[in-house]
C-alpha cells in the first residue's frame, strides 16, 4: 500500500543500491527491450536452423528458457511500467544471449554457475535441518502477545455485545435463530486475524510468475473493509507455488493451451464416467504415469478433491491410517470421510512411527483386537509449511518390515525435487514403483490445476470406480489438460518418431494419430522416460527446447540453485529456518505474531516491493509463526540477492537472527553464493 | 497521611497473615513439599522458566479441557506384549491387498464409457469415429464451444497464464475471481458469493463450515452424494424427511422442536438441507413452501442448485427465478459453474456474513488453489450471455418439452423428474405383475418414517443389478443408433440410500427441436427393444 502506508509500515532507508537500480532501470528499459527484440529475432532464426537435429546440444549461452517457434516479440508488448526495477534485468543481455521469456514472468539468467541439481547425497541419512528453539524471551513475548490480544478481544466482545448489539447480531442468538458463527473460529478471525488482514488475500492480477501485480488497497476501518485504490504495484513474487515457473502467459505451454481452447473450448461436460471423458484425459493420464514411471494414473479436476475423494476409495472401516501430524487438510478430510481409524505420529519422527507401528499391529483394532485389514501410511513428500521432506529411505525400510501401504502426497515435491523433477522418489533415488500410491497436484509445478493419483494398474482401476471423483465430480477441462500435457512433456523431453523432422513448426504433421497411445507407452520401462511424440495430441505445437528437454533441465537446475541458495543464505545470515536445504519451500521463523504483520508490510513497501506469505496458528503450532518463501525457477540470482538483503535489513530491525552458528554479512553471502550452494554440507 | 499509612499497614498485616495460612495449608497437602522444592530450584536456575511453565500449564489445562474425544487409545483395552511377541505378531500379520482387482463386469463397465475425440458439444465425435447426438453431457445452455467464450478465455490466458498457483489467501485471489463472484451475486440477487474450484467439492465444504457438532440438520432422504459427505464431515445431528415431501418435512421440524422443548436444550443452529432439482431423479423442490417452513420454524436453508442453476427460470437463474422467490431468502445457495456455464467450479451465494465466514472456514476454499483465470472469465462471459439471451432458456425448455412429449408416452419408462427439469431420469417400468423382488407393501401407509433413520419406512424395492444391466443395454442400443446417453452413475454401497437405477438424459439448448425429437424416439425404441425382449 504505497499510497497510504499503514501505521507500522516501514519505508526502508533505501540503500544506494536500490536508488541506483531505480534510476538505471528506467534508463535501461528501452535499451534492454531493444536488445531483447534484436536478439529474439536472432534466436528465432537460430532455433529454426538448429531444430533439424533434435538432439543437438544448445549452445551454452543461448539457453533460451522457452523459445517458441512462433514467438512474437513479447518483450515489446504493452507493459506500461518500466520503472519498477523488476520488469527488466539490471544488466542488459549481450548479443549472444537469447531470452524469449518475459523477464517479469520468467527471469533472464544466463550464468551457468547459477545452476544446481537437486539430489540426495547417496549414502548419507536424510536429516532435515534441526529445529531450533529461540531464546526464552522470544517465547515469552510470543505467549504474552497472544494472551494480550485474546484478553483484549474478549474485552471488546464483552463491551461490544452490550453496547453495540447491532454490529454483533450475527454472533448472538437473534429472533429465534442461533448465532451463525459464535465459536472460537469466529473469535480468532475477528480478534486476531483481522488485525493483520492486510497481509492476506491480497487481490492480484496478471501472471503469478516471477513478479506479480498487486491491486493496491487500503482499509479505512482497521481491516474491516478493504477499499481498492485503483493503482497497481508490481512486486517480486516469492509466494506463489510456481516452482518450475510454468505460470506464463507466453511460451510454448501457453501456445499449446491457446490452440486447445480454440479446438476444444473450455468445458469437458460432466463427470468422467458420465460421458465427460475426452481423448485428452486418456493422453494426460498416460503421460502422467509415464512421467512418474508407474503403471497407471488417474487425474481429477481439483487437487484438494483428489485426496478427499480418493482416500475413501482406498481404506474403510477396519483399516488404519497412520498420518503425519502435519499432513494437509485435504488428507485429513479424506481420511475422515473414509471411516478408517486414524493414528498420528510426530512430524517426520521415524522412531515414533516405528513405535506406533509396533503398537498398532500388535494391538489390532480397538476393543475387538482383530487384526487390521490394512494399514496405510500417509505422508507428504515435501511438507508445505515446514520445507521438510518425508524420510523415504527409512520409511521404505519400515515398509518392508511392517507391511503397511504407503501413500505419498507429492503436491509440492512433484516437479520441484529430484534431478529429473520426478519428486521425492527421484530425489532419494528410490524406485517409484515401490511406493503404492503417488499423489500429486498440477497446481504447483505445472502451473495448471487439479491432481493425480498414480500406482499399479489394479489399484488405479479400482479407484476409478470406487473413488468419488470419476462418478460425481466434473472432469478436468481441456485447457487445464493441455497445460498439464505441455508442461510435463517439456520437463520430460520428447522422443520424436524416427523419421528426421525438417522443421520444428511442422512437426505436428509427422506424428501419428493419438489413438495408439497405449502402444507407444509400452516401451515405458525406462525411468525417467521421455514423452513419445505419438502420445501427445497431434495438433499441439512443439518448440525445440521442449523436444530436446533443455527447457525442462534449465528450469530444474535453476530451481535447485535458487532453493539451496536461499535456504543456506538465510542460515548464514543467522535466521532460524526449517527444512531441507534443497526444498523450494523455505520457512523463516518469526515466532511473534506481531512480527508477521510488520515483516509482511515492510517487505511489501520496500523500494522494490516483495510479497511474502506469513502463516501462523492454526496452520502452524501456536508459537512458531513464520514467513514462507516459495522459490521458483523463474527467479534470477539477483532476485534472491534482493530477498536476502531485504531479510537482512528487516531481520535486524525485528531481532529475528536467533540462529546458531557462524554468521556472514549479507554482501559476503551474495558474493560467495556459488560456493555456498555447492558445499556438500554446510557447517552450522 | 497517617490514617492512610495506618490503613496500608492493616492491609499488609492482613496480606501476610493470609499468605501464612495459605502456606501452612499448602504444606499440609501430601506431596506438596516436593512441588515446592521443584519450583524453588527451577526458579533459582532460571526465573524466566517458572513463568513460562506456569503459562504452559495454563495452556495445557486449557487444551485438555477443550480437546475433543479421541478414539480410545491404550486405556483399558491395552494388552501388554514384550518385544518378542510384538515381533511375532508383526511377522504374522498379513494385510489385505490394497485394492481388489476389477471383476470382468466392472472392467466392462469401465470400458463402456465412451471417449469423445475433440470437443464435447451437441454432436461430438467418438473414438469409434462415429458422430452422435449428445444427450449425456451437462451443457444445458449450449455454451460449450461458444466462440465468444473461447475468445475471452484465450485473451485471459495471455494475460494471466493458466494456473493461479496459489490458494485464495496467499495471492491466489485475482481480479477475475472477484469479478465472477460479483457477477454471480448480481445475477442471482444476493449480497455476495464465493467460488470453489470444483463443483463437487463445494457443498461438502459449505455444510461443515456452518454446521458443527450439536447443530441440527433436517435433510431430504434423496440428497446427492456431495451433500451426504458434507453431512458426514459436519458431525451434527441429522434428521431425515421423505424425499421431496413437504408434509413429512413439517412433521420432522415439528418433532425436532418438541424434542428440544422436552430436553430444554440450548438454542442451536438449525438447517434445512435439500436440492433445487435433485441429482438422483430430477424431482424439483417446492421452494416457496420450503421458505415458508424455514421461516416458521426458524431454520436456515442450504439449497443445492447444482442442476437447477442455469437450467430453469426465464434467464436461468434457477429455482428462485422460477418461483419468484428472492434469492436472499435462501441462506446458502450453492450452485455449479461446470454444468450450465460450461466452465469448472462451484459457488455459494448468500449474505456477506455467510460468504466471509467461508473465506476462512470453507475447507476446500482455504486449502486449495483458486480456479484458473481463463475458466473464471469464461464463466463471467457465460453469465453475460445468459443475461442477454433469454432465448437460450426458452429453447432449452422447448427441447425438454419435446423430449418429454415422446418419452412420457412410452409404456416401459417411468420418469420421476419434474417436467421442467433439464435432467430427465428414465427408470424401467415393469408391467405390474412382473416386478422382480417386489414385496407389495401392506403396512399402513399413514405411518411416517423414522426421522433418525435415513432409510424410509416403505422403501421402494428394486433389483439394482438387473436394472443396471438392462439400462446399460439400452444405452448401448441407443449409441448404436447414434444417440449418446448414459446411466446415472452412482457409487453403489457408498450412497446412504440406494437410488433406483436410471438413465439420465441432459437436454441442451444447442440441439434443434428436431434432433431432440429424433434422439428421444431412438431412446424410446431402445427401451422398447430391450425391455420388450424380456417380456
Ligand atoms: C499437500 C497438499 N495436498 C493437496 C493440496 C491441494 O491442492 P490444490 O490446491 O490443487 O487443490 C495442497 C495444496 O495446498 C497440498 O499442499
Amino acid at each position: 500500500m504505497p499510497s497510504r502506508p499503514s501505521p507500522i509500515a516501514f519505508q526502508s532507508a533505501s540503500p544506494t543500491q536500490s536508488m541506483f537500480k531505480k534510476k538505471s532501470a528506467s534508463g535501461l528499459s528501452t535499451a534492454a527491450s531493444y536488445l531483447n527484440a534484436v536478439s529474439a529475432a536472432d534466436a528465432r532464426a537460430r532455433t529454426r536452423s538448429s531444430a533439424a537435429s533434435s538432439t543437438a546440444s544448445t549452445p551454452a549461452l543461448s539457453m533460451s528458457s522457452s523459445a517458441t517457434s512462433s514467438s512474437e516479440d513479447t518483450v515489446l508488448d504493452e507493459r506500461e511500467d518500466f520503472t519498477d526495477g523488476l520488469s527488466y534485468p539490471r544488466t542488459p543481455p549481450t548479443s549472444s544471449q537469447v531470452f524469449t521469456t518475459v523477464h517479469s514472468e520468467f527471469g533472464h539468467c544466463a550464468n551457468d554457475d547459477y545452476r544446481y541439481t537437486s539430489r540426495h547425497r547417496a549414502g548419507t541419512p536424510y536429516k532435515s535441518y534441526p529445529e531450533q528453539d529461540p531464546p526464552y524471551y522470544i517465547l515469552l513475548t510470543t505467549y504474552i502477545s497472544y494472551i494480550l490480544v485474546i484478553c483484549l478481544g474478549h474485552l471488546r466482545d464483552f463491551v461490544g455485545k452490550r453496547f453495540r448489539a447491532a454490529n454483533y447480531r450475527h454472533l448472538l442468538p437473534w429472533n429465534g435463530y442461533a448465532a451463525l458463527n459464535s465459536d472460537f473460529d469466529s473469535f480468532y478471525t475477528r480478534r486476531l486475524k483481522l488485525r493483520i488482514d492486510d497481509c492476506f488475500s491480497h487481490p492480484v492480477t496478471g501472471v503469478p510468475g516471477r513478479t506479480i501485480m498487486l491491486l493496491d488497497r487500503y482499509s479505512p476501518d482497521y481491516n474491516k473493509t478493504m477499499v481498492p485504490t485503483g493503482t497497481r504495484t508490481r512486486a517480486l513474487n516469492i509466494s506463489s507455488y510456481n516452482y518450475l515457473g510454468f505460470a506464463q502467459g507466453n511460451g510454448p505451454c501457453a501456445d499449446a493451451v491457446e490452440t486447445s481452447i480454440e479446438r476444444y473450448g473450455v468445458s469437458a461436460g460432466g463427470s468422467r464416467l458420465e460421458c465427460g471423458t475426452l481423448d485428452l484425459h486418456h493422453q494426460a493420464e498416460a503421460l502422467v504415469s509415464r512421467f512418474l514411471g508407474v503403471e497407471d494414473a488417474l487425474i481429477s479436476s481439483m487437487g484438494f478433491a483428489t485426496n478427499s475423494n480418493i482416500i475413501p476409495g482406498l481404506v474403510s472401516k477396519g483399516c488404519l491410517v497412520i498420518s503425519d501430524e502435519l499432513n494437509h487438510a485435504s488428507i485429513r478430510y479424506g481420511v475422515r470421510l473414509s471411516g478408517a481409524n486414524v493414528r498420528m505420529f510426530k512430524h517426520n519422527d521415524m522412531k515414533a512411527l516405528e513405535e506406533l507401528l509396533r503398537e498398532v499391529i500388535s494391538q489390532g483394532q480397538p476393543k475387538t483386537h482383530r487384526p487390521w485389514k490394512k494399514i496405510l501410511l500417509i505422508v507428504e513428500g515435501l511438507f508445505s509449511m515446514e520445507g521438510t521432506l518425508a524420510n523415504l529411505p527409512v520409511i521404505m525400510e519400515l515398509k518392508k518390515k511392517y507391511k503397511f501401504y504407503l501413500f505419498v502426497d507429492e503436491a509440492h515435491s512433484i516437479g520441484a525435487m529430484g534431478p529429473n523433477g520426478r519428486g521425492v522418489t527421484d530425489y532419494f533415488g528410490i524406485d517409484p514403483r515401490s511406493v503404492d500410491i503417488l499423489m500429486g497436484t498440477f497446481t504447483k509445478s505445472f502451473g495448471a490445476a487439479g491432481g493425480y493419483i498414480a500406482g499399479s494398474k489394479a489399484v488405479i482401476e479400482r479407484l476409478r470406480l470406487q473413488g468419488h471423483s470419476f462418478t460425481y465430480a466434473e472432469s478436468m477441462t481441456p485447457p487445464v489438460l493441455t497445460q498439464v500435457i505441455a508442461s510435463m512433456a517439456s520437463i520430460m523431453g520428447i522422443t520424436m518418431p524416427t523419421e528426421k523432422p525438417h522443421s520444428s513448426s511442422s512437426l505436428a504433421l509427422l506424428r501419428s494419430s493419438s489413438s495408439d497411445v497405449a502402444s507407444a507407452m509400452s516401451e515405458a520401462d525406462i525411468i525417467p522416460g521421455t514423452a513419445p511424440a505419438s502420445a501427445l495430441p497431434s495438433w499441439m505445437p512443439l518448440a525445440q527446447p521442449m523436444i530436446d528437454g533443455s527447457d525442462g533441465r534449465l528450469r530444474l537446475s535453476r530451481l535447485a540453485f535458487n532453493s539451496r541458495y536461499l535456504n543456506r543464505g538465510l542460515r548464514k545470515l543467522g535466521f532460524i529456518t526449517y527444512g531441507s536445504d534443497d526444498s523450494p519451500v523455505v520457512p523463516l521463523l518469526l515466532f511473534n505474531p506481531g512480527k508477521m504483520a510488520v515483516f509482511s508490510r515492510m517487505m511489501r513497501t520496500r523500494q522494490t516491493p516483495i510479497v511474502v506469505v506469513v502463516v501462523a496458528y492454526p496452520a502452524t503450532p501456536l508459537v512458531t509463526s513464520r514467513v514462507r518463501f516459495c522459490l521458483s525457477a523463474a527467479h534470477t540470482k539477483e532476485d534472491i540477492d534482493m530477498v536476502l538483503r531485504a531479510c537482512d535489513e528487516i531481520g535486524d530491525y525485528l531481532d529475528l537472527k536467533q540462529g546458531p552458528g557462524e554468521r556472514w554479512p549479507v554482501e559476503e553471502v551474495i558474493s560467495r553464493a556459488v560456493e555456498i550452494v555447492r558445499a556438500p554440507e554446510m557447517a552450522c | 497521611m497517617s490514617s492512610s499509612s495506618q490503613s496500608l499497614e492493616l492491609l499488609f498485616t492482613f496480606l501476610s497473615r493470609s499468605y501464612a495460612t495459605l502456606e501452612t495449608n499448602f504444606f499440609k497437602l501430601p506431596g506438596s513439599a516436593v512441588v515446592a522444592r521443584y519450583v524453588k530450584s527451577s526458579h533459582q536456575n532460571d526465573p524466566g522458566r517458572t513463568l513460562l511453565e506456569v503459562i504452559l500449564i495454563i495452556f495445557a489445562i486449557r487444551t485438555l479441557l477443550q480437546s475433543r474425544t479421541r478414539g480410545d487409545q491404550s486405556g483399558k483395552h491395552f494388552i501388554q506384549f514384550d518385544e518378542k511377541e510384538i515381533d511375532e505378531l508383526v511377522d504374522e500379520w498379513t494385510p489385505e491387498p490394497l485394492a481388489q482387482p476389477l471383476t470382468p463386469e466392472e472392467q466392462a463397465d469401465l470400458a463402456s464409457v465412451p471417449v469423445i475425440v475433440g470437443p464435447t458439444g451437441p454432436k461430438p465425435k467418438l473414438a469409434s469415429g462415429k458422430t452422435v447426438i449428445n444427450l449425456a453431457s451437462y451443457n444445458f445452455t449450449g455454451l460449450a464451444g461458444n466462440e465468444e467464450i473461447k475468445a475471452s478465455a484465450v485473451e485471459t490466458l495471455r494475460k494471466y497464464g493458466l494456473g493461479s498457483c496459489g490458494p485464495p489467501g496467499f495471492y491466489g485471489t485475482q481480479d477475475v475471481h472477484i469479478q465472477l463472484e460479483q457477477d454471480i451475486a448480481d445475477f442471482l440477487g444476493t449480497e455476495a458469493s464465493i467460488l470453489y474450484s470444483q463443483a463437487f467439492a463445494t457443498i461438502s465444504s459449505v455444510i461443515p463450515a456452518f454446521c458443527k457438532r450439536g447443530d441440527v440438520i433436517v435433510a431430504d432422504r434423496g440428497v446427492n452424494f456431495a451433500i451426504q459427505k458434507g453431512l458426514q464431515i459436519s458431525r451434527c445431528t441429522v434428521r431425515w424427511y421423505d424425499h421431496n415431501d413437504m408434509e413429512s418435512l413439517e412433521h420432522v421440524l415439528e418433532s425436532v422442536e418438541k424434542e428440544r422443548k422436552k430436553r430444554r436444550g440450548p438454542l442451536t443452529r438449525r438447517f434445512i438441507v435439500t436440492e433445487g432439482i435433485f441429482d438422483h431423479d430430477g424431482a424439483m423442490s417446492d421452494l416457496p413452501k420450503l421458505v415458508e417452513l424455514k421461516k416458521k420454524y426458524k431454520y436456515r436453508l442450504i439449497l443445492d442448485e447444482s442442476i437447477s442453476f442455469g437450467s430453469v427460470g426465464r434467464t436461468g437463474r434457477g429455482l428462485t427465478e422460477l418461483y419468484n422467490v428472492p434469492a436472499s431468502e435462501v441462506d446458502m445457495l450453492v450452485g455449479s459453474i461446470a454444468t450450465s456455464l460450461a466452465s469448472a467450479g462451484g459457488f455459494c451465494a448468500g449474505s456477506h456474513i455467510v460468504v466471509n465466514h467461508q473465506r476462512i472456514n470453507g475447507t476446500s476454499f482455504v486449502f486449495s488453489a483458486s480456479m484458473p483465470a481463463a475458466l473464471t472469465v469464461a464463466a463471467s462471459e457465460g453469465i453475460n450471455i445468459l443475461r442477454n439471451t433469454p432465448s437460450i432458456l426458452s429453447a432449452l425448455q422447448e427441447n425438454i418439452r419435446a423430449v418429454r412429449a415422446i418419452l412420457d408416452r412410452a409404456d416401459c419408462i417411468t420418469i420421476p423428474s419434474h417436467p421442467a427439469s433439464a435432467t430427465i431420469h428414465l427408470q424401467v417400468r415393469w408391467p405390474t405383475l412382473q416386478v422382480p423382488m417386489h414385496t407389495s407393501s401392506s403396512s399402513s401407509p399413514s405411518k411416517p418414517s423414522n426421522p433418525l433413520n435415513v432409510k424410509p419406512r416403505d422403501a421402494e424395492q428394486f433389483n439394482i443389478e438387473l436394472e443396471e444391466k438392462l439400462l446399460q443395454d439400452i444405452v448401448e442400443e441407443a449409441l448404436a443408433q447414434g444417440v449418446m446417453i448414459t446411466r446415472a452413475k452412482r457409487l453403489r454401497g457408498q450412497e446412504l440410500v440406494e437410488a433406483r437405477p436410471s438413465i439420465r438424459l441432459a437436454i441442451t439448448s444447442a440441439l434443434s427441436r428436431k434432433d431432440c425429437e429424433k434422439a428421444a424416439t431412438v431412446v424410446k425404441a431402445a427401451f422398447a427393444k430391450v425391455i420388450g425382449k424380456r417380456r
